[in-house]
């Protein structure tokens, strides 16, 4: 009993977690790129010599474009997380795919059943003359 | 129904690809002498849509998985099915051997030859 209250949980806790981690990635998507676009613009007045400040901005690009990268790669990693679960886990898909091919191997079945009859039925018919030919001859 | 699913999320998965190229080329934009500004509408409405359509996407997908995931294994199995397909396949293929072989009867009944 508390080993079955503790799936859904988990099934609940993985659910939570990967729109958690949708949120996020977006989020610093959008946060990073917004910050590169600001950061684009030239200052007048700077803290620290022009060198050093586009020095820092230069870095602090790079830093803001190598995220963008990471939430993009950690979107890719949840869309692969979601297929593996919809696999596992969407059971009207499941119950549907079984469905359908428990019908095709049924009909497949039923086809060789009814072709075989048939068979039977032509040959019962052949065999009929021929015994009939056999039983009248000299050679029975 | 599960085909659909899974090829929607192979469309988001060319969508984030798409966001990070758009956020690439708006960026490069600037860096140029001449800016084309209407590139730069266009890459930024494309990244913006792109974005919202992912997350729109992926959201939907959570929430069908949040109502019908259940944490138990599927106990479905087509064995059944297959296994007594296999056996008309092993019938047709039994009563094919018979028939090969009384019709190598009669040919050799009726070999003149022989």
């Amino acid at each position: 009993m508390s080993s079955q209250r503790v799936l859904p949980q988990s099934k609940e806790t993985l659910l939570q977690s990967y729109n958690k981690r949708l949120k996020d990635d977006i989020r610093s998507i959008l946060d990073n790129f917004t910050e590169i676009i600001k950061t684009a613009k030239v200052e007048d007045e700077t803290q620290v010599s022009r060198a050093t400040q586009a020095e820092q901005e230069h870095y602090e690009m790079h830093v803001r474009a190598a995220n963008i990268v990471r939430a993009g790669e950690s979107l890719m990693k949840l869309v692969s997380d979601l297929k593996q679960f919809l696999i596992l886990n969407d059971f009207p898909s499941v119950n549907e795919a079984i469905n359908h091919r428990n019908q095709q191997l049924h009909a497949l079945q039923e086809e060789c059943d009814k072709k075989l009859t048939n068979l039977r039925d032509e040959i019962a018919i052949d065999l009929y003359e021929l015994e009939e030919e056999y039983y009248s001859s000299r050679y029975k | 129904m599960a085909n659909d699913r899974l090829r929607s999320l192979e469309e988001v998965e060319k969508e984030i690809g798409v966001v990070l190229q758009c956020a690439g080329n708006i960026i490069l934009e600037p860096s140029k002498e001449k800016h084309n500004a209407s590139l730069l509408d266009r890459q930024l409405s494309q990244f913006t849509g792109c974005v919202s359509r992912v997350e729109s996407e992926l959201s939907g997908q959570i929430r069908y998985l949040t109502q019908v995931a259940t944490g138990q294994p599927h106990e479905g199995s087509t064995y059944s099915a297959r296994k007594d397909c296999q056996m008309a396949l092993n019938r047709v293929e039994y009563a094919r051997l018979k028939l090969g072989e009384l019709g190598q009867t009669c040919e050799r009944l009726l070999d003149p030859q022989t």
